[in-house]
């Protein structure tokens, strides 16, 4: 059995696909929908399949979706050639019978142990990317799992931030458990939200350096270029994806980087070079009719570089803030709450 | 993909106000990428504190800024490195389609006439100006009328009147939805021969050799009544006529505002008209209409007013955006070659 080099963990709806949760209807129309019609956004089922191109990387997704959905969200992987190593979903029906109804919304008494559960079952400790979206409270459960990673939360603290987010009692015994199972070791490098509101990136800086908002999955590749964990050729094998669909052409994916340098995100120096290692790259490019001779491309990231006249990038927030995550679950209740009651005051 | 490029430095709250409405519109317009020019930390700064679409946004730095109370003329030649010569540089280069700006309307101007190239047959460009008005037109029951010229030159000849007349009511057409707009000219009485030498001969003109719906000569009170749904006069009167219809209704709040401190029994009074008041309010608000045209060159240029919230930044935005989509300029193209073909006929 090959060795775990690196775990990928994974989202799936607004995230992955394109989902919408905002009413019923658009529930029973996600549930009822074949795997042919689900949607994943543009670049992301190539930049999985290119993170799964290195031996020893493992892909888990886990996702709040009820089971009974399994089957067409399967199907839909296996349509876009997404080979994983684990698939969990949420039991909602479980949840239904035993008339635990706080549990049917609620993120972190769910994902958090089912992440320790899979990290307790590995055995090892190798370094972990993770990948949620800003519709729900992703930034807040994957920055907690990797401080219990870290040995940063002790059992009285998680405790209470498992009470303030509403968990039940089993439920808190479980993860308590789970994390007093878990190697200590600082290894989630990385955490990646999908900008799916298009919320201001400012309202992360708050996580720390190693939370990066993005706008798309170019974006993502070029952050995992920059860490190390992607080659220049797959990032431009994720843009040559994107730019086949009709949403992204190539003004939009160099503004993408320019994006990320304004933020600090990536340096200059790592745009160069991938601009320099992707032109070694660019027979990917020059023999596809429908795009553009790579000097071209080359050219429109190097302008949107020069057009920000030297300016400096932003500050990179705290490498390692401590966060306070009682305060954290609580405000994520109260926006869940009252945008659910502003959609209903919206609906009346 | 249309290219919108948007002074980023120009109006009273700017960059704040200019970067957040470019953010707001960019969430909005999927078919548009915005070109922000201006100081690129200061935008750089602003742009994580509001949603936006991070791969529909780009900045171009800009070193310099006029200033709202700087003189046009002298402060493009002192800064030559200022946001709105490089946004104007820009679309004169073909890297942008169109143009937004909140800044010093004379700079825009003077910016937008040395780099980009006025339409065959249109000798002078004119600067556009909204007016909320009683009588509503067109499909989107548009509350505003178009003035023009209101400033971009002093002087204006028969010719050029009528050629503000033909641009007007196709850009009336197109933001208005309003497909025949009542054009009328700015004069000193209704009659046909009333008016100084040149607006008589665009009278003339506008009749025979125009298929405007032109209604002949209004007066300055027909102006906030609405009986035009573009009116047509010389930039002098123009900008003398909008400066006028604007201190008279800061007099009217001002007064309000005196009535409402002065006696109980008018503060009464005014608090039982309080929701027509607002109603008013809202019919009338300049910010859901964003911004008005710079007519005559062969790009678009929306002049959005200098104290620009960014909901009247994202309105000048979006209404760039439909004159793009409705290519106004080849629009306007159109109309001026018939013009001329046939006052070439009529020779």
């Amino acid at each position: 059995m090959t060795e775990t080099t690196h775990v990928f963990r994974w989202d799936l709806d607004k995230t992955y696909l394109r989902s919408e949760f905002e009413s019923w209807r658009d529930l029973v129309k996600s549930a009822l929908e074949n795997a042919s019609d689900k949607q994943s956004y543009p670049g992301a089922s190539a930049l999985l399949r290119a993170l799964k191109q290195t031996e020893g990387h493992r892909i888990c997704i886990v996702s709040g979706s009820p089971t009974q959905m399994r089957r067409v969200l399967s199907a839909k992987l296996a349509l876009d050639g997404i080979d994983y190593d684990e698939f969990v979903l949420k039991n909602n029906l479980k949840n239904l019978v035993r008339g635990r109804f706080r549990a049917l919304r609620s993120q972190v008494p769910y994902k958090l142990p089912t992440l320790l559960e899979s990290r307790v079952a590995l055995h090892a400790t190798p370094p972990e990317t993770l990948c949620g979206d800003d519709a729900e409270a992703d930034a807040i459960v994957y920055c907690l799992y990797a401080d219990i990673l870290a040995g940063k939360v002790t059992s009285g603290d998680l405790e209470a931030i498992l009470r303030a987010s509403r968990a039940y009692d089993d439920q808190i015994a479980r993860t308590v458990g789970l994390a007093e199972q878990v190697v200590h070791r600082d290894t989630v490098g990385r955490i990646l939200i999908h900008l799916d509101l298009r919320s201001p990136t400012a309202r992360f800086a708050k996580f720390g350096a190693r939370v990066v908002p993005i706008y798309n999955y170019f974006q993502a590749a070029m952050i995992l270029y920059a860490d190390g964990v992607l080659s220049a050729r797959q990032v431009l094998f994720v843009a040559i994806d994107m730019l086949n669909t009709s949403e992204f052409e190539l003004s939009t994916l160099a503004n993408s980087a320019q994006d990320l340098i304004r933020r600090g995100r990536i340096s200059t120096d790592v745009a160069s070079r991938l601009a320099e290692e992707a032109s070694q790259a660019s027979d990917a490019v020059d023999g596809n009719p429908d795009l553009p001779p790579f000097d071209q491309i080359a050219d429109a990231f190097a302008d949107r570089v020069r057009q920000l006249g030297g300016a400096p990038p932003l500050e990179w927030p705290d490498e390692h803030p401590v966060l306070d995550y009682v305060n954290l679950v609580d405000a994520e209740y109260e926006t869940r709450r009252n945008r659910r009651r502003g959609r209903k005051s919206h609906a009346s | 993909m249309q290219r919108i490029v948007v002074d980023a430095m120009g109006g009273d709250d700017a960059p704040e106000q200019v970067v957040k409405g470019a953010a707001e519109a960019s969430l909005t317009l999927s078919d548009s990428e915005l070109i922000l020019v201006g100081d690129a930390a200061a935008i750089g700064k602003i742009l994580p504190t509001v949603g936006h679409d991070g791969s529909r946004v780009r900045v171009h730095h800009a070193g310099a800024v006029v200033h709202m109370d700087e003189k046009p003329s002298e402060a493009l030649a002192a800064k030559p490195d200022a946001s709105i010569v490089v946004a104007a540089d820009l679309v004169a280069r073909g890297e942008g389609d169109a143009l937004v700006s909140a800044g010093n309307t004379g700079a825009s101007v003077l910016a937008c006439a040395r780099r980009w190239k006025l339409m065959a047959g249109v000798r002078r460009a004119a600067l556009a100006s909204v007016y909320p008005t009683e009588l509503r037109r067109g499909e989107r029951n548009d509350p505003f009328s178009l003035i023009l010229d209101v400033g971009a030159t002093i002087d204006a000849t028969a010719q050029d009147l009528v050629t503000f007349a033909l641009m007007g009511a196709a850009y009336a057409r197109i933001i208005s939805r309003n497909q025949r707009p009542r054009v009328a000219l700015l004069s000193n009485g209704s009659e046909a021969g009333k008016g100084p030498r040149e607006v008589v001969a665009a009278h003339d003109m506008l009749i025979k050799n125009t298929e405007l719906n032109f209604i002949g000569n209004i007066e300055g009170l027909d102006i906030p009544r609405g009986v035009a749904d573009v009116v047509v006069c010389s930039g002098y009167v123009g900008n003398v006529a909008i400066k006028m219809l604007e201190g008279v209704s800061e007099t009217v709040l001002r007064l309000a505002r005196y009535a409402y401190k002065e006696r109980l029994l008018w503060r009464a009074a005014l608090a039982m008209l309080s929701s027509g008041i607002e109603r008013l309010k809202q019919i009338t608000d300049w910010e859901q209409y964003g911004g008005a045209p710079l007519l005559g060159f062969d790009n678009v240029f929306i002049k959005a007013h200098g104290r620009s919230g960014s909901r009247a930044v994202a309105n000048a935005i979006r209404v760039t955006s439909k004159a793009l989509r409705s290519d106004l300029c080849a629009r306007i193209n159109k109309n001026l070659a018939e013009f001329h073909a046939r006052i070439d006929t009529a020779q």
